[in-house]
């Protein structure tokens, strides 16, 4: 370290002034390792920088289709990653949903610090499988921050209060690919869907709790959003440009330290006049064989999308495949 | 009162029944009511969780399996170096069993002075707590009986983690 200062100081200045910052920020995550490692025979995991996996299997959730820290659809006050709040975690996943007439890929990273703030980008592809739209497809780009603000929903087995987080997704839409050209020529935003924007932010407050003497995991999200289809049909529209507060829920009962069974609901805006958008929900398997993978399948339900274009009214229900690798 | 407020505003706005049996209503009457059923059912169980456990004999077995999964797990090993592994097992089967509601006195320490001085932090609490889940079921506590012992300890991550 002293070294690397020592360097600096025979550059010329204004290049000096230049290097500055980045050499601050070295200098203060080596302060950080140093001092650290300075007690390294008291307990192996001393830095805040090397990843501990010391979470309890299952305790750092799974990746939503909005890719936070939670289920299948919602998200839970959990911070995603195996890190405990002396250090961090972080996992990819890949997600893939097959319905009716459509397909839904989401996949992404997210990053879990201090077990306080979660950080996670997701990219979701929507493409058209079936109906007169088939080829068709649409994609979303999203960036998450979730915070816990209070809780621990594992130890804080003697209160009644939960683990509570709040979070936010900035959500932009990139568009509508035409690659076989189904007749509907120009189509290219969901804006020409009726949609008034293509990008769009979504707040929630997620509450959650652990029974333990019952194996029950509880989860209440509350979201104030106006995103169409979770935002791949864009945000607002003619029936209402407003954000709305809609309701999420999980329940899971924990069969053993790895494997749960659960079932989500979430309500979603109803903005389109052209989709009659409905509630999501789904039944859940999830599957944790270490804590550097999960698994989970379900049997998921977006209920009727773009029904008046596609001339399909019935339920998009299908299966839903997630897989998270990660420490 | 704001638990209740959201309650009533939620299923409200929620289960607008529409339909016979819209989705919503299907979610509380499958997913909702069950686990509530179930909270209802473990509540009024008669057997303290002692007896349900299988007793002195399974509680003895199971704090010696735990003994033996934490001397063998390098993650936390080295905090019992030069512990007396005897008297570990006696108290820690005195404070599950005055725990569970058996008929023992915990003769030990308070959680946070005897931990004091071993600097235990998250990671190492929640390797601790894995390896009891391991022993208990090496002992043949059924995992819902785990989570029901746990859910008594796990108020003492507050004491025991000191960093």
């Amino acid at each position: 370290m002293t070294s690397l200062l020592a360097i600096t100081a025979f550059v010329r200045p204004a290049v000096r002034l230049q290097r500055l910052p980045v050499e601050l920020v070295v200098f203060v995550l080596c302060n950080v390792l140093c001092v650290h490692a300075a007690h390294a025979q008291i307990a192996p995991y001393e830095s805040v920088l090397a990843p501990d996996s010391g979470k309890l299997p299952l305790t750092a959730g799974f990746n939503d289709v909005d890719g936070a820290g939670g289920a299948g659809l919602v998200p839970w006050a959990l911070i995603t990653g195996y890190g405990t709040a002396d250090s961090w975690g972080a996992n990819a996943h890949y997600t893939a949903v097959q319905l009716r007439d459509f397909r839904l890929r989401s996949y992404g990273v997210a990053v879990g610090a201090l077990d306080r703030i979660e950080l996670s980008a997701t990219r979701d592809v929507f493409d058209v499988t079936g109906t007169a739209l088939n080829g068709l497809s649409v994609a979303q780009h999203i960036y998450g921050l979730k915070v816990r603000v209070y809780g621990d929903a594992v130890y804080d087995q003697d209160s009644w209060a939960p683990q509570t987080a709040v979070g936010v997704e900035y959500k932009k839409n990139s568009g509508i690919s035409n690659s076989a050209a189904v007749g509907l020529a120009g189509l290219v935003s969901p804006t020409q869907l009726g949609a008034l924007s293509d990008s769009g932010t979504d707040w929630y407050v997620s509450a959650t709790k652990v029974y333990l003497a019952q194996s029950l995991l509880v989860n209440a999200t509350l979201r104030y959003t106006k995103a169409n289809e979770f935002g791949l049909l864009g945000f607002g529209g003619d029936r209402s440009d407003s954000r709305s507060v809609e309701f999420e829920t999980t329940i899971a009962y924990i069969l053993t330290r790895k494997f749960a069974v659960g079932a989500e609901y979430r309500k979603k805006p109803h903005n389109l006049g052209i989709d009659n958008e409905r509630a999501a929900w789904d039944a859940f398997a999830a599957w944790t064989p270490s804590r550097n993978i999960s698994i989970v399948g379900a049997y998921v339900s977006l209920g009727s999308i773009l029904a008046p274009v596609t001339k399909q009214s019935r339920d998009q229900n299908g299966a839903y495949l997630s897989l998270q690798v990660g420490f | 009162m704001v638990p209740i407020f959201l309650f009533k505003w939620d299923f409200d706005s929620l289960c607008r029944l529409e339909k016979p049996l819209n989705t919503c209503s299907r979610f509380v009457a499958l997913v909702v009511v069950p686990p509530l059923l179930l909270m209802g059912g473990s509540a009024r169980a008669d057997k303290t969780l002692y007896e349900a456990m299988g007793g002195e004999t399974v509680l003895r077995s199971a704090v010696a399996h735990f003994a033996d999964n934490v001397v063998a797990d390098d993650r936390i090993n080295f905090t019992f170096a030069e512990a007396n592994m005897d008297k570990f097992r006696q108290l820690l089967f005195e404070q599950f069993c005055n725990l569970s509601g058996g008929p023992c006195k915990y003769t030990g320490r308070d959680m946070r002075t005897s931990h004091l001085k071993l600097h235990i932090n998250n990671a190492e609490f929640n390797a601790l707590a894995e390896d009891l889940y391991i022993g208990l079921g090496q002992a043949g506590v059924p995992y819902r009986l785990q989570n029901r012992l746990m859910a008594l300890l796990a108020p003492m991550q507050h004491e025991i983690v000191n960093r």
